[in-house]
């Protein structure tokens, strides 16, 4: 049976120090982002405060909309396209910042040159009275202290059987959760992310009033936890060229046509295999090419040149 | 639970023969045994022998004495006068084990003959194993549960031709609660504690339900360490994610974030005879019919831990919307588009703190619970910042 992925109450903060993945496989892959501090999210619920949302791309009418969510800890890029019509009906609503919630699905995009971009992609905005906001976000902290307190302990207590915890009542998405982040994230600093969230309780507290929205660009992160060195890539064989441009010109062609300019991911690799030129190896090329940073999918399932 | 069933088979307290045994103290390789039972279910086949192809007449079916029900093979059988409610007496029945439950076989052996019901043990509460709710999970019978009522109520139902009274409610101890139904009578009342023995489990909307009959024995009983009524109903909330990995309860409580609304959500139209859902005017059971509006909100409530599907009927949805079912179809009228109410149902109910309690059960797509009560709580944020604050203060 699938469970509904629950939404992790987590602050701006600990999306942003979210730099690993879990990538899901089969017919309906699920993937995770996993935080330093014991979160496994596919599904995340925010508050703060919200600014007006930004068309993104050179569509007219854009297709894709972009606001920020600032809680006391940070902030994060929250997106909304064609597929969550009605979330992107409430980002486009507002003309000013506004205290919200939402709730969507964690997205971390790797660009080029180590810079990870976190976002969450809206299933559900709503504007609400500070009060609201502030309750929701105490009760991201309490969540964020609970899932603090069980890193910590499994770091020092990292033999104690699952069992044990389960049966205190810590549900097992939790214990493998902090297990994941322990084992990836092995040096973070997680004294310093307590000080934020004491900023947040700050805010409950009503010590201290909406945040402002930051000023200039959407949030990035630059990776300076340098990932497991990875091998020099041999130099692509003659073969491989073929193959990167049979991909190439296939993507440009179905992008020339798409209504949003980018080329669906499905659509392609089904033509790949269709065409058999690069049968059963269409997901390696792409993957090549992506790492490559010569074709980039900045919305899951649509790809586009870098 | 092997070892406390048969740490309780204090069955031979008052043996009607020396040799005779109840179903429920069977085991594998003892001794031929004297037992009495009724036939539940009975089947007639044939066996082809293998050695020299000449085919063999074979009863099987299930024999029942009240405290456990067991298969039975009965080899080359009368070819009449046994039926389904026919007592048996069997002497020199062979037990075998068959995927660790007790099986009995009559053989050439076995002298098998009619009995009459009043030879059936007199199975009383005591005789029987003692069980917890919490036990009873699948299939069973022959136990005895001392309980509270939580509460019950009589529900008139068609049982083919026949208007019949089920008695139903809720039943507690101090393990879990379970949801019964009663087909006799028994003057139960909420609050009281009672042993019963006799009834039996089955799985209704995939949760265990206790069912009384008439075979059944109800004990009034003190009951001290019983949970009150009042206890049970008001039961702190636990985790979703344990709720989840119960597959729901008779009686379970969380609290939550709404985070989203499944369809159908908002006015719905209901068949008038079996208030199912109508699409377009067309009942799944009952054909062309004249659906009657109906308000109902399908909440996802989020606890951070996990999440289900809170089925929320009229008078709650009206509580939590601020919009009556009246307000709601004249907004319809004024609508182009259905499904505006819907967001504007979710734009209301998004965010909000809902503490709910009822009925959980489980299919593919999670846990979904028929609500009982559902609160809205306010937090309040003064106590909580000073509660985390402090909390924070003693971590760092």
């Amino acid at each position: 049976m699938a469970r509904r992925e629950p939404a992790w109450r987590v602050t701006a903060r600990e999306i942003e120090s979210s730099l690993e993945e879990e990538r899901g496989t089969g017919e309906r892959p699920v993937s995770y982002l996993l935080s330093p501090f014991g979160a496994r999210m596919n599904r995340a619920i925010v508050a703060g405060t919200l600014t007006p949302a930004e068309p993104v791309g050179r569509e007219d009418p854009p297709t894709f909309w972009r606001a920020r969510l600032s809680d006391p800890t940070g902030a994060i890029a929250i997106t909304a396209g064609g597929f969550q019509p009605k979330a992107m009906a409430q980002l486009r609503v507002a003309r000013e910042p506004r205290p919200a919630i939402v709730v969507g699905k964690v997205h971390l995009y790797r660009g080029r040159d180590g810079v990870a971009y976190l976002s969450l992609r809206a299933e559900s905005v709503r504007s609400v009275a500070e009060h609201d906001e502030r309750a929701i976000l105490a009760d991201i902290v309490r969540q964020s202290l609970d899932r603090l307190d069980l890193v910590e302990r499994l770091e020092k207590e990292p033999n104690v059987a699952d069992q044990v915890l389960t049966r205190e009542g810590v549900p097992s998405a939790w214990i493998r959760a902090a297990r994941e982040s322990l084992r990836r994230y092995p040096t973070v600093d997680r004294a310093a992310f307590r000080r934020e969230l004491a900023s947040a309780v700050r805010r409950v507290a009503g010590e201290s009033g909406p945040v402002a929205p930051p000023e200039g660009s959407p949030s990035r992160v630059t990776i300076t936890r340098a990932p497991p060195p990875a091998p020099p890539a041999p130099p692509p064989s003659a073969a491989e060229r073929e193959e990167e441009a049979v991909f190439l010109s296939l993507l440009d062609e179905i992008a020339e046509v798409s209504i949003d300019g980018y080329a669906d991911l499905k659509e392609v690799m089904s033509r790949l295999e269709a065409q058999g030129v690069v049968a059963g190896r269409a997901e390696t090329v792409l993957n090549r090419l992506e790492e490559g940073g010569v074709v980039e999918e900045p919305i899951v399932g649509k790809l586009r040149r870098a | 639970m092997a070892a406390g069933r048969e740490g309780a088979h204090v069955v031979a307290v008052e043996p009607p023969g020396p040799a005779e045994r109840r179903l429920a103290s069977l085991h594998a390789g003892t001794e031929p045994v004297e037992v009495v039972g009724r036939v539940v279910t009975l089947e007639r086949r044939e066996v082809t022998r293998r050695s020299d192809g000449t085919r063999r007449p074979l009863l099987s079916g299930l024999l029942s004495d009240g405290t456990a029900t067991v298969r039975f093979t009965w080899w080359d059988p009368p070819r009449e006068g046994v039926e389904r409610g026919t007592v048996l007496r069997a002497v020199g029945a062979e037990v075998r084990e068959f995927r660790g439950r007790p099986e009995l076989t009559f053989t050439w052996r076995t002298r098998v003959g009619p009995a009459s019901a009043a030879e059936l043990p007199n199975v009383r509460g005591e005789e029987l194993p003692s069980r917890s709710l919490a036990e009873l999970k699948g299939p069973d019978e022959g136990f005895r549960v001392d309980v509270r009522v939580v509460r019950v109520a009589p529900r008139s139902v068609t049982v083919g031709q026949e208007q019949r009274v089920v008695h139903e409610g809720l039943l507690a101890d101090r393990s879990a609660t379970i949801q019964f139904s009663s087909w006799s009578d028994f003057g139960l009342v909420p609050g009281e504690a009672i042993r019963i023995a006799g009834g039996y489990v089955r799985r209704f909307r995939q949760r265990p339900q206790l069912v009384l009959d008439e075979r059944s024995t109800i004990l009034r009983i003190e009951g001290a360490d019983l949970p009150e009524p009042a206890a049970v109903l008001r039961s702190p909330p636990v985790s979703v994610a344990q709720v989840e990995d119960a597959g729901g309860g008779a009686s379970v409580a969380v609290e939550g974030i709404v985070v989203g609304l499944l369809p159908p959500s908002g006015v719905v139209y209901r068949c008038p005879t079996c208030r199912r859902t109508v699409k377009g005017g067309i009942c799944r059971v009952h054909g062309q019919v004249e659906g009657q509006p109906d308000l109902r909100a399908r909440l996802v409530l989020d606890d951070g831990t996990g999440a289900l599907t809170i089925n929320a009927g009229r008078e709650a949805t009206e509580r939590l919307w601020g919009v009556t079912l009246a307000d709601a179809r004249a907004r319809l009228r004024d609508l182009p588009d259905p499904s505006v109410l819907e967001e504007q149902l979710l734009e209301s109910v998004l965010g909000r703190r809902l503490r709910v309690r009822g009925a959980g059960s489980q299919d593919d797509f999670g846990v979904t619970i028929e609500p009982e009560s559902i609160e809205t709580i306010d937090v309040d944020l003064e106590t909580t910042a000073a509660e985390l604050a402090a909390r924070l203060a003693r971590g760092s």
